[in-house]
């Protein structure tokens, strides 16, 4: 516990908060624009077409803000060289832990902040659908996992780089990567972890070119990839942090 | 004066990462741009400006302004560390050239990186066989991103001297960016308000996702906000860096 206080008070007056809420803000006025034109019928449909576009947003902001997010609170041991000071007061897989925790901690606070959305646009702009509980903790808890999953690969990149222009890289290539995966084929895609974000999602959606019209379709949870994806998740950290622990300071 | 510190701008980027980053990343937008032209010619009819579209569609929208913040935070991190402001203040150069000796690097590399996205948008046209070369048009739009870039890299380089976060500029870039997106979609009569915003500028530049130039009438206008902004933005550094003391 003392050096998790530890890791809070080395983020103190840094205003890492900001960072987060900004991508909110930003994120909620993306969702004003597609909103601003709505008619009955888009009003309707409101939270449906909300499940369906805030994921594909998250496959393009998400990555960039989890690297943003890893790179700003590992770069301040980097640039200040105190990792070889800490290791003598502190256990090295404690470090590691406790300050992916600290950076676990700002994605919650996102997903919370991103879940409050729904009925904050639902309100403003007067959905007449209801929104769906169920569906907005799916959209909560896939948001997470998908984003603790990308946070394990910054945390490691931003720790074992002196230079964060790698992890910054990689945090772009995985937004571009994300984007383009959703017109691969979905067996590719799953090779992808930025892919994820918009893998769970809980409407399909059909557009006919002639009509124009877009008719949106429920799609089932995919509960094995849901687990499968977490297993990895927890793989993929066990060897994160023991190439972590092996590497020399 | 002004050479010198571009040359020492220039020293400091020798075999850095950033080369990579600059080939690397306009890879991703070209293949998947010839991928989904390539699955969708049923749709996608109009040769090398349908190209244009698939290949510049995410690049210009999302990932230009990042990519040019990536490089302006690489130029200032060196100063931010190892108490490096202490020494560049002291060193016998005027600190406008300081900034000139960056900002003359950062325009390079956009160019070249625009350079390389304009060469994977030629071999991928080649490799989907469009016939003879892309209309003259396209080029000029390349050009007026490039131009664009320039207001871009002086605003991202401001940000990145008064931040001493490395990450934090880029993430700006990137909502920048969403901002431009959706401001572009308002319109002030016939002019639309995207001029207004630096980030903007660059998608209507490159007449991303469009194979009819949104610009057209407007190409006046577009020129004098990306002066406007590129002085602006530069004086404000400028300006800064001769009256605030440093952090070093």
């Amino acid at each position: 516990m003392t050096g998790l206080f530890v890791e809070l008070k080395k983020g103190r007056h840094k205003k890492l908060w900001l960072v987060p809420l900004i991508f909110l803000i930003v994120l909620f006025l993306w969702s004003a624009y597609t909103h601003q034109n709505a008619d009955a019928e888009d009003l309707a449909a409101g939270y449906t077409n909300m499940f369906y576009q805030v994921p594909l947003m998250n496959t393009m902001l998400m990555p960039v803000l989890l690297s943003v997010l890893a790179s700003r609170l590992c770069d301040m041991e980097i640039k200040g060289q105190t990792l070889k000071l800490l290791y003598t007061l502190q256990q090295k897989g404690s470090f590691y832990d406790l300050k992916f925790v600290h950076e676990c901690f700002y994605l919650l606070l996102f997903t919370i902040g991103e879940c409050l959305l729904f009925p904050l646009s639902g309100k403003l702009y007067h959905f007449t659908e209801p929104l769906s509980l169920p569906l907005l903790l799916r959209h909560g808890v896939v948001l997470f996992l998908a984003g603790t999953v990308i946070l394990i690969l910054q945390h490691i990149l931003s720790l074992l780089c002196q230079n964060q222009i790698a992890p910054l890289f990689i945090g772009l290539a995985g937004a571009f990567l994300g984007l383009f995966s959703m017109f691969f084929p979905p067996a590719l895609t799953r090779v992808l972890p930025w892919s994820y974000f918009g893998a769970f999602l809980p409407y399909g959606m059909e557009y006919d070119p002639a009509t124009r019209i877009m008719s949106f379709y429920e799609l089932p949870f995919p509960i094995g990839l849901f687990i499968g994806y977490a297993v990895f998740g927890i793989v993929f950290y066990l060897v994160c942090r023991s190439i972590f622990l092996k590497k020399e300071v | 004066m002004t050479l010198l510190c571009i040359r020492a701008e220039a020293a400091k980027l020798r075999r850095s990462v950033i080369w990579l980053a600059c080939l690397l990343l306009p890879v991703i937008p070209a293949i998947m741009g010839v991928f989904n032209y390539q699955s969708n010619l049923g749709i996608l009819t109009n040769g090398w400006y349908s190209l244009w579209t698939q290949v510049t569609l995410f690049y210009s929208n999302f990932f230009y302004a990042p990519l040019i913040a990536l490089y302006a935070a690489y130029l200032w991190r060196m100063e931010h560390m190892d108490h490096n402001w202490n020494v560049l203040m002291t060193v016998p150069v005027r600190v406008r050239d300081i900034f000139f000796g960056k900002l003359a690097v950062i325009l390079f590399v956009t160019l070249l990186t625009q350079m390389i996205i304009f060469s994977f948008y030629l071999i991928g046209g080649k490799f989907c066989q469009l016939p003879g070369l892309p209309p003259a048009e396209i080029f000029f739009w390349l050009l007026r991103g490039s131009l664009a870039g320039t207001a871009i890299g002086s605003l991202q380089l401001l940000l990145s001297m008064c931040i001493r976060s490395f990450a934090l500029p880029i993430g700006f870039a990137l909502l920048g960016s969403v901002m431009g997106l959706v401001i572009s979609g308002f319109s002030a009569g016939e002019t639309s308000l995207g001029l207004c915003w630096p980030y903007s500028l660059m998608l209507m530049g490159m007449n991303a996702n469009r194979d009819t130039d949104t610009l057209a009438g407007n190409s006046l206008p577009f020129v004098g906000f990306v002066v406007l902004f590129f002085l602006l933005f530069t004086w404000i550094a400028v300006h800064r860096l001769k009256t605030r003391d440093v952090q070093a």
